[in-house]
């Protein structure tokens, strides 16, 4: 039996007057990797924003396992195993490449104040097995040559992994990715195409992808979840989406 | 640093405040002790502004709590006696710490202008509290506050303040909590999703920045002898925020360094045989000359020892 690891029901959020997010449920089994697509302006990243506990949906419900998310707030919802990355990439620019990994790996460790302020040997410890843990992170994405370098003055392709890395260290079950493909060109698509597939077999990860690059998502998806305007129109494997009728006249409009 | 290089350092830290205690006049004594308290301010400004980027006018505010509370505290309850002064210094600071945490639950939204004017208005509100209680004096202030009773004592104690506020200070600052601050700093909401919750650590710095300046208000009072309302108005505020910015924002040691700066010059400008007051046209102009040509200020994010040192990280 497929175990579903998150499930939305019935999901609503609008704001004023318009409906973002009109009656959304879909499941993510485990350990696949899920596309959600639609035209511009179809609500994806407001569906991604309801998980990571940004908007609070009107009614609804969205469990991880059996734990409920409409109440929780973001950094709650990273604690529960749900880690996400962001359309337009957002790095602490200043802060160096592994201390961006060491912030993301330090939150699961509880710090105590008395150590840390007088710098005992079990903190001096703490501190060195967290960059070694950053430092053989960044390895395995081969990224450890440029652990000192402020993570701003990546180039923007290094920038996205960086970013997935980061959620990565976070330990997720789930992990989110929004639009990572945008800006990127042909090569880097193809980069970033290994990149969601290794993560996904070696980390044993459930990925939900937002991708406006078809290719990409026709590719590598398990199972696609088509929105338009607020609502789920179709879902199934990438074959019957590409034949579905609604989801032709959603991204071509209707032949009159 | 090893411990022999400890053990020096003791012994001419206090062998100093001996030594100055004879070679010395009392002006210069002043200013020295002055220019302590107003290094503990910088520095815990600096915390709060500095390194968790959390833009604060209202340092008046926190110095005149610690002020109030221990100048009280020692008149009332202890005697008059001087050594219960750092006892009280400490008391007037966790007070403070308190207000500090008062103020930042409502506020930990804001961000820029906006918070700045909510500490702005809380050390106004703190101020009109003194000036219309008549119990600590009301406008004429709070007289006869028991001091130090030589300059050595006052170099010791005042001294030992500023050592370990910057050494806690720092040691905060390269920590597990500084780096949440920095990322805080960098990316909200990115550093929200990677699970840290930025109302606490916004709160738990406000209450560490803000315990410090109630430390220095503490030593303010009995270096003084005297305190009033006037004392802590917006301009305080703003003269520690000038130290803080001429030091470097998040450099806690730069803070140490601009204060000495800020406190000499002023003196020196007093000489100077006009007829207005001259310091506070050099103060803004100083500010400006500095965000033109280094607006990062002296130091930077970096600390002094990071300049001498060439494998060093801030």
């Amino acid at each position: 039996m497929i175990k579903s690891i998150l499930s939305l029901k019935n999901v609503n959020l609008s704001f004023g007057g318009i409906k973002a997010v009109q009656d959304v449920s879909f499941e993510i089994h485990e350990n696949e990797l899920l596309g959600l697509i639609g035209p511009n302006g179809a609500g994806k990243t407001t569906v991604f924003n309801i998980i990571s506990g940004f908007y609070k949906a009107d009614t609804g419900s969205i469990d991880l396992g059996d734990v409920c998310l409409l109440k929780l707030a973001p950094d709650q919802v990273n604690k529960v195993g749900i880690a996400r990355t962001f359309q337009n990439i957002r790095l602490f620019g200043n802060l160096s490449v592994v201390e961006n990994v060491i912030f993301a790996l330090q939150q699961k460790i509880d710090h105590s104040w008395f150590h840390s302020l007088f710098r005992t040997k079990k903190y001096l410890d703490i501190e060195a097995t967290l960059r070694t843990r950053a430092l053989s992170l960044l390895k395995i994405f081969s990224l450890d040559q440029l652990a000192d370098t402020p993570s701003k003055s990546l180039p923007y392709g290094l920038q996205r992994k960086l970013e997935i890395v980061r959620a990565l260290a976070s330990d997720p079950k789930l992990l989110i990715l929004d639009e990572p493909a945008a800006g990127m060109n042909h090569s880097e698509t193809e980069d970033l195409k290994k990149l969601i597939q290794f993560i996904k077999t070696e980390f044993k990860l459930t990925v939900l992808l937002i991708e406006h690059d078809m290719k990409l998502v026709m590719n590598i998806c398990d199972r696609i979840v088509v929105l338009n305007r607020g609502e789920k129109i179709a879902e199934g494997i990438p074959a019957e989406i590409k034949a579905n009728k609604q989801v032709i006249e959603a991204y071509l409009g209707k032949r009159s | 640093m090893s411990l022999k290089s400890k053990i020096i350092f003791l012994v001419c830290f206090v062998g100093l405040g001996i030594a100055l205690n004879f070679f010395l006049n009392s002006y210069i004594q002043a200013l020295a002790i002055s220019f302590m308290i107003n290094s503990i301010m910088a520095m815990s400004l600096n915390f709060i502004t500095g390194v968790a980027n959390q833009f604060s006018l209202g340092s008046a505010g926190f110095v005149a709590v610690g002020a109030y509370t221990s100048a009280v505290l020692t008149k009332e309850v202890f005697n008059d006696q001087w050594y219960f002064i750092p006892l009280t210094a400490l008391i007037g600071a966790c007070v403070a710490a308190f207000a500090g945490y008062l103020v930042s639950l409502p506020s930990f939204k804001l961000k820029g202008d906006y918070l700045a004017i909510v500490t702005l208005g809380f050390a106004e509100i703190v101020r009109v509290i003194f000036l219309n209680w008549n119990h600590v004096g009301g406008p004429r202030g709070y007289n006869a506050i028991v001091k130090w009773p030589n300059f050595t004592m006052a170099y010791l104690f005042t001294g030992a303040a500023v050592l370990i506020t910057l050494y806690v200070l720092y040691s905060l600052k390269i920590s597990w909590f500084g780096r949440n601050l920095w990322a805080l700093n960098e990316d909200e909401i990115a550093a929200e999703v990677m699970g840290t919750p930025i109302a606490k650590n916004k709160r738990t710095a406000f209450l560490i920045s803000s315990f410090f300046g109630g430390l220095a208000g503490g030593f303010y009072a009995h270096n003084m002898g005297y305190i009033s309302p006037g004392s802590f108005g917006f301009l305080l505020s703003v003269q520690v925020l000038i130290i803080t910015v001429l030091g470097g924002l998040g450099s806690i040691s730069g803070s140490i360094i601009a204060s000495i700066i800020l406190t000499v010059l002023p003196e020196l400008l007093r000489s100077l045989p006009t007829k207005v007051d001259v310091r506070m046209i050099v103060f803004p102009i100083l500010l400006i000359l500095m965000m033109i040509v280094r607006p990062e200020g002296l130091f930077g994010k970096k600390e002094i020892w990071t300049f001498f040192k060439k494998e060093g990280r801030s």
